[in-house]
């Protein structure tokens, strides 16, 4: 049962990617401008014998459809082609961009998890008590304020002023990462025992994270509140309550459970924009992930890196909805039964 | 009281601890940088792409690679007026400025330890001209010979004075042929595809510079480290990190001393930290020339290349108010060449605004001229954005009659039509390649950025003629005059309106000093702290 699946979401995944290289492509060329304008200097990009070495070197003097088909032959073979800008293959370059991209998503949202779960359940314990009436109030400001604004005044605040947390970067300047095991490095130095480089990463890592968490702090709050509140009024809920079991067993046996079910689903969408589209809090902290990658390659025409990076935001997107699919089972039996 | 689980107890002491440590990483570890043999920390916004000299033409990768390689003489001080020695210990040029002969020092060596002589500068120059890299065109019809051991001749297909400026690029970074070769380098015709070490060079240094290069990453920092047996004055600072940061980043950076020096700091930043005793500013006019152009194609436009409408625009333009955009620093264009160079116009032969006489012209042209100006949305520079100035051009046009659409697009596809010539109007700047008037050469009818204003060769003989004389003229004392001429040619033409050169500020903190600003190559990091 669960083998097809499994089998059926993978097929979906493989025909997805298609459809994405495909459109990418497509839409890509579609652009004005060429990758070769791009990437050339002033002098270089008037010297036909120059632009036409570049093409050359970079397969771009082939049609557009013979381009595609190359590409698709090295992709099957799990090649995504090299950069134009960095000259990586862009495997490499989303093995070193993604993992910095993960580990500032997972901790805003594990932040976010439990700010905003935590502060949606008192709302929803509490509904139109001045404390609740905070608590929208608060979610609402983190859903509306624009991110980049927020990030500079982070900055500004905790950074300049202050001076608790760095304002750029994963690591101090000049400091070695850690040995790369995940690519993480707040892991990485953890299981390398190396404390002075973990101290550094959390540190370069709070301030960021705290600021991509907080609209979805918001948006959790709201999310978990209204769901509680519907499954609060339930009979089984009700029953509960009747029984005289303990409130807090209560919210957390059964009110919670209930209730999570949306929260989950906001939570896997939240987390894989998170993932993929973190440009300007990466632009501004000078977090090397994918947000900036993605930027650079858009904006320097980088068709390998493009695609590239399209392919990984689909493929994220997949695999968070199937893990949100797997969740929703193991936090609702009914769901698991059906 | 309700004991805390045990995972509750582990979380809670784990969060805890990484927030002391990371208090202490935010407020402990910022880099010495007040004595000797510290570490710098350098904030710049980056377009790095590769350490490999011959290939890199871009302005960190200048900086990169003033440190990291020598060349056969450089500028300091922030002057870019006079080269001085450096590898080569004195040139002379023949009287048509077609060959021009260095001699070398004959007492540096690279880090490995190798010889530095004529053979290693002849492959660092044949091989930047052959890998058909961005600054290859610095080669372009000149090829290096070597006489002996410590004599090289650089030969020219035409006249060319400006090959002392040329030399001062870091693209012509003088490199160690043996290391270059035995990892895969090559110097040959073909090597755009044959050679093959830049993978090498993005990984270590094979110079003689005062740096030697550490770590690489385009994308976050390059750290390098003092070369301990460089032969000139030591640099100051052991280590040096070359730190990707945003404009707003770096303000923040260097007031809190996590960087040294801030780079890219627009002139509001600037303003804002004006008497901060935390900081030390530098500020001169950068050599970058913002300007305007009407295309002069009738194919492309029947407005824009009538000489009265170029002389509307050019006498309706409120070149006082596109100055005070720029900021504090800027400096009135007054030509297309830069005011620090040879040739030069003074600011009292700039335009002034006439508005009857452009009103006049409008008049001439009949009915209400309406024209498209294109410029880049999405890049900066000096901290000037192009729209705010495309703005101001409109509001001046619009009081002589001339209605302006605004027309950005984002600057890989306003490229494509800059580059094609197809623009009606056009905002864009031109930034030297070398420091010499002779760059400025491409403005005139049928040179590259002549060609993207759809003046082609022929439309204007007379500006044509002194821009070959110009060429070829060798004497300081000749070519000066001759410069200034063909500016004051090519603002009667109209083509071209010259704005102004921006303002470029070097922000440090108080421990390191003032940092100059380098025309040249941005920044000197060696020179830093002397």
């Amino acid at each position: 049962m669960f083998g097809r699946f499994l089998l059926k979401r993978i097929g979906a995944a493989v025909l997805l990617a298609f459809g994405i290289v495909v459109v990418t492509f497509a839409l890509t060329a579609l652009l004005p401008g060429d990758p070769a304008t791009a990437q050339l200097g002033e002098r270089a990009a008037a010297d036909p014998e120059i632009v036409a070495a570049y093409m050359k070197a970079n397969g771009l003097d082939q049609p557009l459809y013979t381009q595609f088909f190359i590409y698709l032959g090295h992709l099957v073979q799990g090649d995504l082609g090299t950069s134009l800008q960095s000259r990586n293959p862009v495997l490499t370059d989303l093995g070193q961009f993604g993992p910095a991209s993960f580990e500032l998503a997972v901790t805003a949202t594990v932040i976010a998890v439990i700010v905003g779960v935590g502060l949606g359940i008192v709302a929803a314990l509490r509904p139109d008590r001045p404390l609740d009436h905070t608590l929208r109030v608060v979610s609402l400001g983190g859903v509306s304020i624009p991110i980049f604004w927020l990030s500079l005044i982070a900055v500004f605040i905790f950074s300049t002023q202050l001076r608790i947390f760095p304002s750029s970067g994963r690591l101090n300047p000049g400091e070695t990462p850690p040995p790369h095991i995940t690519g993480l490095y707040t892991l990485d130095s953890l299981l390398t025992a190396n404390w002075a480089t973990f101290g550094s990463a959390v540190g370069h890592l709070i301030l960021p994270a705290l600021v991509l968490a907080a609209p979805m702090v918001g948006l959790l709050l709201r999310f978990t509140r209204s769901s509680m509140l519907e499954v609060i009024g339930n009979d089984y809920v009700r029953s509960a309550n009747a029984k005289g079991l303990p409130p807090g067993l209560v919210v957390r046996r059964h009110t919670l459970r209930g209730a999570l079910v949306p929260v989950i689903t906001v939570l896997g969408s939240a987390f894989a924009s998170l993932l993929a589209g973190t440009v300007l809090v990466e632009q501004i902290f000078a977090w090397p992930g994918i947000g900036s990658y993605a930027y650079r390659s858009a904006s320097n025409l980088d068709l390998p890196a493009i695609v590239g990076v399209t392919l990984f935001v689909a493929l994220v997107f997949i695999a968070v909805n199937f893990l949100v699919d797997v969740l929703y089972g193991l936090i609702d039996p009914r769901i698991r039964t059906s | 009281m309700k004991r805390l689980s045990r995972g509750s107890a582990l979380l809670g002491g784990l969060l805890g601890a990484a927030l002391l440590l990371s208090a202490c990483s935010a407020t402990g570890s910022t880099p010495s940088s007040d004595s000797a043999g510290g570490t710098l920390v350098i904030d710049k916004s980056f377009d790095l792409k590769t350490a490999d000299p011959a290939r890199n033409f871009e302005t960190t990768g200048n900086i990169l690679g003033r440190a990291l390689y020598d060349t056969l003489v450089t500028f300091e001080n922030g002057d870019s007026s006079t080269p001085i020695p450096m590898v080569a210990t004195e040139w002379s040029g023949n009287d048509d400025a077609t060959e021009y002969t260095f001699t070398l020092r004959d007492d540096i060596t690279f880090a490995s330890g190798d010889k530095l002589t004529a053979d290693d500068v002849v492959f660092s120059l044949e091989r930047a001209k052959n890998v058909k890299g961005n600054g290859s065109f610095l080669m372009a019809g000149l090829t290096a010979e070597k006489v002996d051991d410590t004599t090289v001749v650089i030969t020219s297909e035409a006249p060319n004075t400006a090959i002392p400026a040329i030399m001062t690029s870091p693209t012509l970074g003088i490199l160690d042929s043996k290391v270059v070769e035995e990892n895969g380098g090559s110097d040959a015709e073909g090597a755009d595809t044959a050679d093959t070490a830049e993978e090498y060079l993005n990984g270590a240094s094979a110079g003689s510079g005062p740096y030697i290069l550490d770590s690489f990453d385009i994308t976050t920092e390059t750290v390098i480290t003092a070369n301990p047996d460089y032969w000139g004055t030591k640099p100051k600072y052991d280590k040096v990190v070359l730190r990707n940061a945003t404009a707003e980043t770096q303000s923040s950076d260097v007031v809190s001393g996590t960087a040294q020096v801030a780079l890219d700091l627009g002139s509001d930043q600037i303003a804002s930290l004006e008497g901060n005793s935390a900081v030390v500013i530098s500020t001169t006019s950068s050599p970058t020339i913002f300007f305007l152009f009407s295309n002069a194609d009738p194919a492309v436009s029947t407005i824009s290349s009538d000489p009265k409408f170029r002389e509307a625009v050019t006498y309706g333009l409120d070149y006082d108010s596109l100055l005070e955009l720029a900021g504090d620093g800027a400096i009135r264009a007054a030509g297309v060449v830069p005011d620090s160079f040879l040739g030069a116009l003074k600011e009292s032969d700039a335009i002034v605004r006439d508005v009857d006489r452009a009103k006049a012209a409008v008049a001439a042209l009949g009915g209400t001229p309406t024209v498209s100006l294109e410029y880049p949305s999405d890049i900066s520079s000096n901290g000037l954005d192009f729209g705010p100035i495309a703005e101001r051009v409109q509001a001046n046009l619009a009081e002589v009659g001339i209605t302006v659409n605004l027309s950005p697009s984002p600057v890989a596809t306003a490229l494509e039509n800059y580059r094609a010539g197809t623009e009606e109007m056009g905002l864009w700047l031109w930034s030297p390649d070398f420091p010499d008037p002779s760059d400025y050469l491409v403005f005139g009818p049928g040179a590259t950025v002549g060609l993207r204003a759809g003046w082609a060769a022929g439309s204007a003989p007379e500006i044509e003629d002194i821009a070959a004389q110009a060429a070829v003229t060798v004497s300081d004392e000749e070519r000066a005059p001759l410069y200034e001429e063909f500016q004051t040619k090519l603002n009667e033409a109209g083509v071209f309106n010259p704005l102004f050169q921006p303002s470029a500020s070097v922000v440090a903190s108080s421990a390191v000093g003032e940092v100059l600003y380098s025309p040249a190559f941005g920044l000197d990091i060696a020179a830093i702290g002397q």
